[in-house]
């Protein structure tokens, strides 16, 4: 994973944010840059949903159902 | 040849109703500066994107919705009724602009292209302008219209919750447990845009319907990597297949056209396998709410035009409001013969996914709000002229219809409402005579100044 993809990941494991909480948080990125970190967390398999709409990932969840 | 997406953008500024905006701008601030203009959006500089510029709210008024359309802002309806009574088939050519540029396999990546972060709780980033082409062994060519969500630089997720023909194609696919190819064309003229919006009967041709609107065939291209065709003079494509498994991926929310931020659904994925587009591409962003409604509301108003003839009543106007997000309301005036008030709520509550249906005498304007209050004031007897029909086809962006509680792919019904504000049997016209001025046509105030 991309050092970008990796903040994020640790971002969602601390709460659950709303995708662009997470834009708000890295606004000095290139846009494309972190869509592409995006990209890397999808396909990563790791990101679950809350009933409103927020990402997050569990300790060792995998699969993105909602929670 | 028919006019294309970029005839649109000229005919707005030729009118005063598109503004240029030349310093660059970053994809996440897009549609917040969109929703601040008066006018259409024209972004010429993308921070990050120098091949790429963005117009968006194209028509987010039924002013600029009748611009593109050439016609009156009350005309809009029969416009689109004359557009799919005399359907023209689209015809194939060898190339056209939208194939300029070609990117398959791995280079066909979503982050080359400028997707904008609408709204605060969207699920990512969205393509809301599509025009999407699939194909069915038996139905033939299907064009809708549904919005993507970014997932990877090849994966999209896409809302395909809604009963359609598409949603039917995908499942005929699933129950063979293949892919749906699919087409998914951005950067088209409104009348593409409306063709799509229209339910048509499955074996119409949307594109057939555009045809008619336009008054000239549609050109089309084969795609690249999909047995599909899509609009020669298209902005951008991107082909690929929805994948067989079902409504199991993640999708939304999404700010809805029904202007609420909607829920988090379970939906298929897109997965992408070739991206073609112009070489000077204008990505297209779909404003929500204002511009997703008003494309709705030729459509739903031809709709309620079509059902009150079939049900042989007389329509004089018809008008789909923005408050019900020209989608859920029809307000008609018609020249009622007895009982004709609620044959005519009848037929007009049978369109799509309307709601809410008023019907007025042609005496009463029904742009005007407050005629229409008056005729609801003292021509409804709420226990004679008001019918609930419970138990339609509803849609899930409407919280009152619990769509939460259904379940992946579940669809929701709802009770519909007609208001029959129509002189009353029995009560006679004069009963309604309006007050006049006593020498309203002898004296000028002007005069008095």
């Amino acid at each position: 994973m991309s050092p970008l993809a990796e903040r994020l990941v640790l971002e969602l494991r601390e709460r659950p944010r709303h995708f662009a909480e997470l834009v708000e948080a890295h606004t000095d990125v290139a846009w494309r840059d972190f869509l592409r970190a995006w990209g890397e967390l999808r396909a990563s398999d790791l990101l679950k949903r809350d009933d409103e709409g927020r990402y997050l990932i569990t300790p060792g969840g995998r699969s993105v159902t909602a929670v | 040849m028919k006019p294309g997406f970029r005839d649109v953008l000229r005919q707005l500024e030729d009118a005063g109703e598109l503004r240029r905006i030349k310093k660059p701008v970053d994809p996440r601030h897009l549609s917040a500066l969109a929703a601040q203009a008066r006018e259409a959006t024209f972004f010429e500089s993308i921070t990050g994107y120098p091949d790429w510029r963005v117009a968006g709210a194209l028509v987010s008024t039924r002013k600029r919705l009748a611009l593109a359309m050439g016609c009156s802002e009350k005309d809009i309806a029969p416009r689109f009724e004359e557009g799919i009574r005399r359907p023209i088939d689209a015809r194939l050519v060898s190339d056209g602009p939208c194939q300029e540029v070609v990117w398959e396999g791995d280079a066909a990546d979503l982050t080359s292209i400028p997707l904008p972060l609408m709204h605060v709780k969207d699920g990512g980033p969205y393509i809301s302008a599509t025009l999407v082409v699939s194909k069915d062994p038996e139905y033939g060519r299907n064009v809708g219209s549904y919005r993507l969500m970014y997932r990877t630089p090849r994966e999209t997720g896409i809302d395909l919750v809604s009963s359609s023909d598409m949603r039917l194609y995908y499942q005929r696919a699933l129950d063979r447990k293949r892919p749906l190819e699919i087409a998914v064309v951005i950067g088209v003229h409104p009348y593409e845009m409306l063709a799509a919006s229209y339910t048509a009967p499955i074996a119409a041709d949307e594109l057939a319907i555009a045809g008619g609107l336009h008054g000239a065939p549609v050109d089309l291209v084969r795609c690249r990597t999909v047995d599909l065709e899509v609009p020669a003079d298209a902005e951008l494509v991107l082909e690929g297949e929805l994948l067989p498994i079902g409504w199991t991926a993640d999708e939304g929310p999404f700010g809805e056209f029904s202007h609420i931020t909607g829920d988090v659904k379970w939906n298929p994925i897109f997965r992408v396998t070739c991206i073609t587009h112009r070489r000077d591409p204008i990505f297209y962003m779909l404003q929500m709410p204002w511009e997703n409604d008003w494309l709705a509301a030729p459509v739903i108003e031809a709709a309620g035009l079509q059902a009150l003839r079939i049900a042989s009543v007389e329509p004089v106007a018809i008008r789909a409001p923005i408050g019900g997000c020209c989608y859920w309301t029809l307000i008609a005036s018609i020249k009622k013969r007895p009982g004709e008030g609620k044959n005519a709520l009848l037929a007009m509550l049978s369109v799509a996914e309307v709601k809410l249906a008023i019907v007025t005498d042609d005496d009463i304007n029904i742009y005007d709000p407050d005629e229409l209050d008056w005729a609801m004031t003292f021509r409804v007897q709420a226990d004679h002229d008001v019918l609930i029909i419970p138990g339609a086809r509803g849609k899930h962006i409407d919280p009152s219809v619990k769509a939460w509680s259904l379940g992946k792919g579940g669809l929701p019904t709802t009770a519909k409402l007609g208001i029959d504000a129509t002189i009353p049997e029995g009560v006679p016209k004069e009963q309604y005579e309006r007050i006049r001025y006593f020498a309203k046509d002898a004296v000028r105030l002007e005069d008095y100044l």
